[in-house]
């Protein structure tokens, strides 16, 4: 019999079967725990420790067990043995079995007991593996690596999922001073800033980040982090995951560069369509006018002699309507194929084509074409070849003939093509903004139209290029024009 | 009784509607001469020699301005204008007249104080001597 109250609520409470051991071996007390974690109902017959021995303990541990038993029995020598007993389905369970000292707490009792707790082995064994399996393939598919770095030891940690992701092999130890290497070189000081606020500040980030894989290629990553803490409250680390979203981000960014486009035409477009209102209106506001005037002149004579007004309203709707014309025609050109256009080629045919306008300017025209050819509609490249070498040639310095410098390189990737004159230049101050405007003219020259720099920008940034200039007054001109390289790249994306 | 328009101003570069302007401003006597210039700086080196030499006579009393011109737009006439416009005592009237029905110049025209209004193209005959009778002295 158990001699406490306490001991006997705590044993109830631990419900970790248990024999009370008798003063003669074999007349040991079972608690009626110890019978029903196996199954078996209470029945004298089996209820005996020759039974236990016999019928119940797998055969291997009986010899270990019986030893260790006897001597606990004799001597009470403390011990722990792992055992197998056999439940009322036929089947063993691992059980440890122990004495006194493994009870949560330490009670003084008269009497010896044995304790047989359970040992999970299997459904143990059984959940990790499906957590496990649940987390390998929650991180695999949603390409999401877990990392801690530990500045207590200076060590990173990275689980499966982050080398797969970075293309590091499956035994590859993460450098934590070599950290930076981890990032595109372009987002290091991105990335350092965000682990230095969060190892001192303790701050959490939660970023789209650009990594670089073992093998240099650059992707976008979300990356996730938060402090550790020790018992302290000290940061001791970070732990933190790396999504692979480089599909993701690419289509966001291919998505946003649509918008662009989209928001480029429908930019030109209004812009288009206040220049057809505004141009056509002035033409038709001079008709009403003329219209009025007529309706309060008597005389035939005089009224006859208003036709020609009418003939000069009907001559300048023509030009305008040709002109609008002119820039319909680019907005619709803008899907045509683009070609391999060399930039030799392309001005050998316009000098041919205005040999006369050259040669009266005593015009030199010097290249440097770095660049030999580009993807481009071969009609706008002449019509920007065109456009700025007569523009320089009208507009050249009436104290020196005229000078034209062709060049074109690459700057980052992207091709360029400089155009620069020696001629009148251009006070840019008072009229920058206007330059490539439509009928914008700022000279006092009688060919000045001011069409043909409207066009050319207008050809220029269909296919989204850009033009910009520089000028300084008596010095000269010079146009520059950056053609959009991300353009070839959709090409060939969609090609 | 009142005295009309002595000079008026068109500063235009469209010589079709000047050429009308000027046609409808003769038909209906609506002011004794009118002088033309085809874009902003011409007019203002113009205003400048002028208010220079202090001639009254030779200043109008009611300007069309265009905006939209070469060499020299509206705007950039206005800006000046206002500059050199205080040197002088002599009352100016200054329409702003263009064939732009962007909300933008609309609201950039009245911003001015030195702009009595703007107005759109066409402008009607009788718009045109409401505005003559209107500033007549």
């Amino acid at each position: 019999m158990l001699q406490n109250q306490l001991f006997d609520q705590v044993l109830k409470d631990f419900n970790t079967p248990y024999w009370v051991i008798s003063s003669e071996m074999g007349n040991e007390e079972w608690s009626s725990s110890f019978l029903e974690s196996l199954g078996y109902t209470s029945d004298p017959a089996t209820q005996n420790f020759t039974y236990f021995l016999d019928h119940m303990l797998h055969p291997e541990d009986r010899e270990v067990f019986y030893d260790k038993y006897k001597t606990y029995h004799a001597e009470g020598a403390e011990f722990k043995h792992y055992v197998r007993i056999k439940n009322y389905r036929g089947t063993y369970k691992l059980f440890r079995i122990s004495t006194r000292e493994e009870l949560p707490i330490d009670i003084q009792s008269d009497v010896k007991l044995l304790f047989f707790f359970e040992v999970m082995i299997e459904k143990a064994a059984e959940s990790l593996r499906k957590d496990n399996f649940y987390y390998k393939e929650t991180a695999e598919m949603t390409a999401t690596g877990s990392w801690y770095v530990d500045f207590v030891n200076k060590k990173s940690y990275w689980d499966f999922e982050t080398r797969r992701i970075l293309e590091y092999p499956e035994d590859y130890v993460p450098s934590l001073s070599q950290s930076a290497s981890y990032y595109a070189s372009a987002y290091r000081q991105q990335a350092a800033d965000l682990f230095f606020n969060c190892a001192v500040a303790g701050k959490r980030f939660d970023t789209e980040i650009k990594m670089l894989t073992a093998t240099e290629r650059e992707f976008w990553v979300r990356a996730i982090g938060k402090p550790v803490y020790n018992e302290q409250k000290e940061i001791i680390g970070i732990r933190g995951v790396f999504q692979d979203i480089d599909d993701q981000k690419e289509k966001e960014l291919g998505l946003r560069q649509s918008i662009e486009i989209i928001e480029n035409q429908n930019s030109r477009l209004s812009n288009f369509a206040h220049i057809v209102s505004h141009n056509l209106r002035s033409h038709s506001s001079n008709l009403s006018l003329l219209v009025q005037l007529i309706e309060t002149i008597d005389d035939q004579e005089e009224k006859v002699n208003l036709i020609d007004d009418i003939k000069d309203i009907s001559t300048s709707l023509n030009t305008t309507i040709e002109h609008l014309n002119e820039i319909v025609t680019i907005h619709t050109n803008a899907g045509q194929k683009l070609e391999s256009v060399s930039f030799r080629k392309t001005l050998d045919t316009i000098q041919g084509s205005i040999r006369h306008i050259i040669a009266s300017g005593q015009t030199k025209i010097e290249t440097d074409f770095q660049v030999k050819e580009i993807q481009y509609v071969p009609a706008y490249l002449e019509s920007i070849f065109l456009n700025l070498i007569t523009n320089a040639i009208k507009y050249k310095h009436p104290d020196r003939d005229a000078k034209v410098c062709i060049r074109t390189y690459t700057k980052k990737g992207v091709t360029i093509l400089e155009v620069s004159d020696n001629g009148q230049g251009i006070d840019l101050d008072q009229f920058g903004d206007k330059v490539f405007g439509m009928y914008k003219t700022f000279h006092y020259n009688k060919d000045a139209v001011g069409i043909g720099l409207f066009m050319t920008r207008n050809q220029i940034e269909s296919l989204g290029g850009t033009i910009g200039i520089e000028s300084e007054v008596d010095k000269g001109t010079k146009f520059t024009i950056t053609f959009d390289k991300s353009k070839e790249n959709i090409k060939d994306k969609t090609e | 009784m009142k005295k009309g328009i002595h000079l008026a101003c068109l500063i235009d570069d469209d010589p079709v509607y000047v050429n009308l302007i000027k046609k409808i401003i003769r038909k209906r006597g609506l002011c004794d001469e009118l002088i033309v210039f085809s874009n902003g700086q011409i007019a203002l080196d113009y205003f400048r020699n002028r208010f220079a030499e202090a001639k009254a006579d030779l200043i109008p009393e009611l300007i069309f301005l265009d905006i939209n011109m070469p060499i020299m737009d509206g705007w950039d006439f206005l800006e000046n204008f206002i500059e050199i416009k205080n040197t002088f005592g002599k009352k100016i009237v200054l329409y702003v007249v263009s064939s732009s029905i962007n909300p933008v110049d609309l609201e950039r025209a009245k911003s001015y104080e030195l702009v009595s209004d703007y107005l759109i193209k066409p402008i009607t005959f009788s718009e045109l001597e409401n505005i003559f009778r209107r500033n007549s002295a």
